[in-house]
């Protein structure tokens, strides 16, 4: 078993590790959370606000003399990545908020990512400087211009340290491609090109063109009263690089291959599951709407959240799902209230841990659950202040659904809608784990023994 | 599910749609809580057509429900009261399957919609591309029986039903593209450009004016204009005026 690999979920104790944010009772709207991400490495993790805000963090090194502080994980930049803009024509106003952060593989010193709010998707540039040149022939060091007919000797700039400055420069903006609200992007595996995919439109984009984008999906009817159906999640096949899957707002995922046509419309997999009449309600489509959609680290599976389940499909079975989790069924019975308070339209995301063995997804209260796929065990757990002792063990925690309550539980109708954990991530490779919680960044890591 | 014939408590009330499902005996189902179902469904829409840009995922999802109370209610059911609150002036909803807002019988739309409306031209949008033809404005104004195309998934043969006229709107809303490329002279074709045409103001006399004052850019003055090129300029201006 590889170290750090969490196999098998009765083997990994969570522990708190740390939290960001502030502790304040009133959240300004600013600050909360809007997505989270792992780079490829793990060693960084980008969250985005609700204000346009981006923060990074960086892992700390791990030191021989503090084993247990199995580098945690500071501020490494924060940058402004989306403003809020007015759109004239249409007088309204674009929202800041950033919806989506995806990592592009590193090759050299710098790092980049890609941020988006509803309209604009922005490359960034995470660089360091840490030294700088000193002894300009031209210039003096307060940067005053010297009088060229005084220079009397000649120098050779030399570097010298500097204290550590991380910059985060637009390099690209993808602007105006979009009518409708962007909910996903995706980096291809080929890293020249990417997808952003909103309600009804998916383009495909090169990273060094900002003036086009190629339209690879469009349902968008030529009568928009025929509309009954959006387009909620897309990514692209962690390998291969003509692949891709998008979800919709009546529970079905599409896989499309790039090289059948120039249009995706045909699909070249549909995935849906059958109804089940016993469980048909007014809510039945709202319910299986996919709020998010996610590829395994293998490639062979695909995973998606609806409301009340997260789905693992094979590829190649394309009629109903292979695994099927349950995240809150007791909540099936309060339907009509949680659409009548809107959070029936909540959209959790899901995410795999490094090996494909356990997924995790968010629910209400600031539980979050995680579902061992060979198991079958599964566990809720919360992120709370109160449970932020350094090191202290996460105790699971069980909803009463009826009859007598026990003393740890905790009833349906006490379950704060108000608190939910729509945004997680699992580091790439270690038992590692990022819960927003409103304005505050949870980070979880197992038990070092 | 409840069985038929059970009393039952407020707190289940939860399961509000097991009610308002056809029972098999047909027992009298309360018709309460579709009713409200109904009414929050249509609020909860027309709050998201209030919207510029509305959420296309909740309006696609809320007005999809609708469809299905709406399908579950009883055909003969009077069209229910509008929810307290609301304007008098709102028109009743229609007994078929219509979209929300969608006029009542003497086809006047519902305020809201004129509060949509409001903002455009009606000759505005009878100029855009896929406008329908007879340049009706989108929305109420169409004619409540028409027939949905054919192409209407999940669409009813016994039971027809209007279109859904505010996803006409969003027609308008979400075709900033194509306004600003196709149909730009469209707009501005009746207003007067006639004495801003003239030849010296195209582009081919301009790359000429471009190319006699870029000779000099490589000067050591680094580009300023010199007493001929001024008067070149003047002439040009006068010669515009004389026209």
């Amino acid at each position: 078993m590889i170290p750090g690999f969490g196999n098998l979920m009765q083997d990994v104790l969570w522990c708190f590790s740390q939290v960001k944010g502030t502790i304040d009772i009133g959240v300004t709207e600013a600050d909360i959370i809007s997505t989270v991400e792992f780079n490829h490495t793990g060693e960084l993790l980008a969250t985005g606000d609700k204000g346009g805000r981006v923060v990074i963090f960086q892992r700390e090194q791990e030191s021989k003399q503090q084993p247990q502080r199995r580098g945690e994980y500071n501020v490494y930049s924060t940058f402004q990545s989306h403003e809020p803009e007015f759109d004239y024509l249409k007088s309204l106003e674009i929202e800041e908020k950033i919806n989506k952060i995806r990592w592009l593989p590193q090759h050299n010193a710098a790092c980049f990512l890609l941020s988006t709010n509803d309209k604009t998707v922005k490359l960034w540039k995470v660089s360091e400087r840490d030294k700088r040149p000193e002894g300009y022939n031209l210039k003096d060091e307060d940067g005053r211009l010297r009088d060229p007919s005084m220079i009397t000797t000649l120098r050779v700039p030399v570097l010298r340290p500097m204290d550590l400055m991380v910059e985060a420069t637009p390099r690209r903006v993808f602007a105006n491609a979009h009518t409708y609200h962007i909910n996903s992007i995706s980096v291809n595996s080929d890293y020249e090109t990417y997808m952003s995919a909103d309600d009804l439109r998916i383009n495909l984009w090169n990273f060094e063109i900002t003036n086009q984008s190629f339209n690879i999906v469009d349902i968008k009817p030529a009568n928009m009263e025929e509309l009954t159906e959006v387009i909620t999640a897309a990514e692209f096949h962690p390998h291969h690089c003509n692949t891709f899957v998008y979800s919709s707002s009546k529970g079905t995922i599409r896989l499309c291959d790039m090289r059948a046509s120039a249009l995706c419309d045909r699909h070249a997999k549909f995935f849906e599951e059958p109804e089940d009449p016993s469980n048909r309600s007014f809510f039945s489509e709202i319910i299986s709407s996919i709020s998010d959609v996610k590829f395994s680290h293998s490639g062979r599976y695909v995973m998606t959240r609806d409301y009340l389940t997260v789905k693992v499909w094979d590829l190649n079975m394309e009629n109903r799902p292979m695994e099927t989790y349950q995240v809150h069924d007791y909540l099936r019975s309060k339907l009509c209230s949680l659409y009548e308070n809107d959070c029936i339209f909540d959209k959790f995301e899901c995410v795999w841990n490094g090996s494909d063995s356990v997924i995790m997804t968010g629910s209400y209260n600031n539980f979050f659950r995680m579902f061992d796929r060979n198991t079958k065990r599964d566990v809720t757990l919360e992120a709370s202040r109160e449970n932020s002792k350094p090191r202290a063990i996460l105790k699971p925690r069980k909803v009463c659904v009826g009859g007598k309550r026990r003393k740890d539980e905790i009833s349906v109708d006490s379950l704060d809608f108000s608190k939910k954990i729509l945004h997680t991530a699992w580091h790439p490779s270690e038992n590692i784990i990022a819960v927003a919680a409103t304005n505050n960044l949870y980070i979880f890591q197992d038990k070092v023994n | 599910m409840l069985a038929k014939g059970v009393k039952r408590k407020h707190g289940e009330m939860e399961a509000g749609e097991a009610a308002a499902a056809p029972a098999a005996g047909g027992s009298p189902a309360p018709a309460a809580p579709s009713d409200s179902l109904f009414n929050i469904s249509m609020l909860k829409l027309h709050q998201s057509l209030r919207h510029v840009e509305p959420n296309l995922r909740y309006l696609v999802l809320v007005a999809n429900t609708l469809r299905r109370i709406q399908d579950q209610m009883p055909a003969e059911a009077e069209a229910p009261p509008p929810p307290p609150g609301r304007p008098p002036a709102a028109p009743e909803p229609p007994a078929g399957p219509g979209a929300a807002g969608c006029p009542d019988r003497r086809g006047r739309p519902a305020p809201e919609d004129e509060l949509l409306l409001s903002s455009w031209d009606a000759s505005l949008c009878a100029s855009l591309p896929g406008a329908p033809e007879g340049a009706e404005p989108p929305g109420p104004a169409r004619p409540q029986d028409a027939a949905p195309p054919d192409g209407e998934p999940g669409g009813r043969p016994d039971a027809p039903r209007p279109p859904h006229p505010f996803f006409g709107s969003l027609e308008l809303l979400g075709s900033t593209g194509s306004l600003l490329e196709d149909s730009l002279e469209d707009i501005f074709e009746d207003i007067d450009t006639s004495m801003y045409d003239c030849d010296v103001w195209s582009p081919t006399s301009l790359a000429g004016f471009k190319a006699f004052s870029g000779a000099d850019e490589e000067g050591e003055d680094g580009g300023r204009l010199d007493m001929n090129d001024l008067d070149y300029l003047m002439d040009v201006l006068v010669g515009t005026h004389a026209l």
